[in-house]
């Protein structure tokens, strides 16, 4: 407990520089940006970002970065309760409720309660991440090569077992992303996998391209397919402090979207999104009035807008203490530290105390930024809205060209960029979950060379997963949780899952 | 249809992948080689295209292809990116997007030519001053030496 606030204390050492601060700063304002206008989600823009981060120092990057993911979850109930229109993913349910509020006049409250609620979630989610991050690593820092893997397999069999379409679709995008990490050079004895003779392939497959192309480019394209000539328009807000009765029927939805979104940004697979669908579905199930819900319950925001908050702090755990990433963000997350050279794990927090504890520092800070920014500065984000998007989509293809281009000066990750886009265009209107892609590509050198040194050390080859306890634990339960996927999806879909 | 042909395109990839680890080696005297890696996500992305190949025709979706003003829009951006890519090493980042801005504006949102070159020169010049003045990233300059 005292080693957690020492750490805490000197992370805010850390973050207050005027440097530092200001990039807190900065980055809760693009994210809140990002979060507000439809058509550019957290991942994207990190994607974008990422390039600029590599002429900062290592913490100023990170802090950036994390408060861009957290700012976007702010931000992204403004469009929601205003137009109905999601911000981003994780704010679609949002939509149901504050929508019907600001119908009904009381978008002020609506709004008010998802920034206050936000901010309560976000800083509960940090105090826990701040005690909780160093016992995950302190008991992982037992972990060797063949726990690891176990480990990872289990975080891969999560995800699949949290995406909302097909399963086996999902296994075989995590199959395809670990066959696009191994396109490159061998690391182990630096033999060419994949690359047909080509210098451009030889470094392997840039990972903002595939990012930006995926998720950026395929957005882009999805959006200008229906795009309407019209520009988004919102009414004037009044009274933003939610009233008593409000925060009578809101405090509750609020810690249990606090704890609930904790616990599933903990679980890889998990995450903001599903959180908040999660936090919504308890708080109908559990009300009194269930057949409120969807006619205007505060509790349908403050719930789920709480949950996405805290889910970003669970969600940086497993990526800072053991380095598995749990969604596609925080594997941009992980890319970004690994390209700054630096390997989150379980000795991340021992050998790199300035970072972690600055990064839970400035979560703390964040989020007192995002509260300034998303209640008095309502107005000003509801005046972005007014930009339209057929006007907007040509400057954001812009910025996925320059991020593309800059991490490698490259002209070659362009072409790859416009492939992965329009791939992801395709896959996404055949209902492939392409986060399950992106982990992978992101675990998988990481998964192969834990694979490749179990291997190694083991006298018995692949018995060595079986024999260590806690690899026959963490195998054992993948299988367990794959049967039940399996079992659950041929029940639902009367088929084949 | 266009499922199918692409399940059946899953299980060439993964077989055609699969014979590629092969050749890679699987297992040497040092332990695990190259090729044991790629060849098990190979065999996955075989097995996968094969199941969702057997699945019931209800399960397979027709991909529903944007028709009309959509489908322009949408070969608009693409026809953008590739001159992106096309003409950045040529003519540098400046005049490429702004030629490209023109491109998307025309195609896809049909401004007019005036709206479409004062946003194209307004869009292209702040991009190119916030990363290439303010941040100092080195993109590409054209013969022009901007």
């Amino acid at each position: 407990m005292m080693e957690a606030l020492n750490g805490l204390l000197s992370g805010f050492g850390v973050i207050l520089t005027p440097a530092n601060l200001y990039l807190c700063f900065l980055g809760s304002l693009i994210g809140t940006l990002v979060g507000v206008l439809p058509g550019v989600g957290p991942l994207a823009a990190l994607a974008l970002l990422l390039p600029v981060t590599f002429t900062l120092s290592p913490i100023g990057g990170m802090v950036m970065l994390a408060s861009i993911f957290y700012g976007a979850m702010y931000g992204g109930s403004t469009t929601s309760i205003l137009l109905n229109i999601p911000g981003e993913a994780a704010s679609v349910v949002t939509c149901i409720d504050g929508h019907q509020m600001a119908r009904q006049g009381r978008a002020g409250p609506a709004l008010g309660i998802a920034a206050i609620g936000s901010f309560i979630a976000g800083t509960l989610g940090v105090v826990i991440m701040t005690f909780f991050a160093p016992a995950i690593a302190a008991a992982a820092i037992r972990f060797g090569p063949p726990e690891n893997f176990a480990l990872m397999v289990l975080g891969l069999i999560c995800t699949l077992f949290m995406i909302s379409g097909s399963t086996i679709k999902g296994v075989l995008m995590i199959a395809l992303g670990f066959l696009t990490a191994t396109v490159g050079l061998d690391v182990v004895n630096g033999r060419e996998r994949y690359t047909f003779s080509s210098v451009d392939l030889s470094g392997g497959i840039e990972l903002l391209a595939l990012v930006i192309g995926l998720f950026g480019v395929a957005e882009i394209l999805s959006n200008v397919e229906t795009m309407a000539k019209t520009t988004l328009l919102a009414d004037r807000i009044r009274g933003l402090w939610p009233s008593l009765a409000d925060w009578h029927a809101s405090w509750r939805a609020i810690l249990r979207g606090s704890g609930l979104g904790f616990v599933l940004g903990l679980v890889p697979g998990g995450g903001p999104v599903t959180a908040a669908f999660m936090s919504y579905a308890l708080e109908k199930r559990i009300a009194a009035q269930p057949d409120r819900f969807g006619k205007g319950a505060i509790e349908g925001v403050a719930g789920p807008e709480s949950a996405n908050n805290s889910a970003v702090a669970g969600s940086l755990i497993p990526v800072l203490s053991l380095g598995i990433p749990s969604n596609p963000v925080t594997a941009l997350l992980l890319g970004a530290l690994i390209i700054q050279g630096i390997q989150p794990g379980p000795l991340f927090i021992a050998q790199r105390p300035d970072l972690f504890w600055g990064i839970v520092a400035s979560m703390y800070i964040g989020n007192v930024f995002l509260l300034l920014l998303n209640l008095p500065l309502v107005g000003l984000w509801v005046q972005f809205l007014r930009i339209p998007y057929r006007v907007m989509f040509p400057v954001v293809l812009l910025l996925c060209v320059v991020g593309t281009y800059s991490a490698n000066k490259n002209v070659f990750d362009l072409w790859v960029m416009l492939g992965f886009g329009v791939t992801g265009y395709v896959l996404r209107k055949l209902e492939y979950d392409l986060a399950p892609f992106v982990i992978a590509f992101v675990l998988a050198p990481l998964l192969e060379q834990s694979l490749r040194q179990s291997l190694v050390m083991s006298s018995d080859g692949a018995m060595i997963l079986i024999k260590r306890p806690v690899t026959a634990l963490l195998l054992a339960a993948s299988v367990a949780l794959t049967f039940l996927m399996f079992r659950r999806r041929t029940k639902t879909e009367g088929g084949l899952p | 249809m266009f499922e199918r042909t692409l399940n059946v395109f899953w299980i060439v990839l993964g077989a055609s992948s699969a014979v590629y680890a092969w050749s890679l080696g699987m297992i040497g005297p040092a332990g695990p080689e190259s090729g044991l890696f790629p060849f098990i996500a190979s065999i996955i992305v075989s097995g996968a295209g094969i199941v969702l190949l057997l699945r019931p025709a209800t399960h397979a979706r027709a991909l529903d292809f944007p028709q009309g003003g959509s489908l322009w829009r949408v070969l608009g951006v693409i026809l953008g990116l590739i001159v992106m890519a096309v003409g950045m090493p040529y003519l540098g980042f400046s005049v490429t997007s702004f030629i490209t801005m023109i491109i998307l504006l025309r195609t896809v949102d049909r401004s007019s030519w005036i709206s479409a070159v004062t946003l194209a020169f307004i869009s292209t010049a702040s991009v190119f001053w916030l990363f290439g003045q303010m941040l100092g990233m080195a993109l590409p300059r054209g013969p022009w030496g901007w």
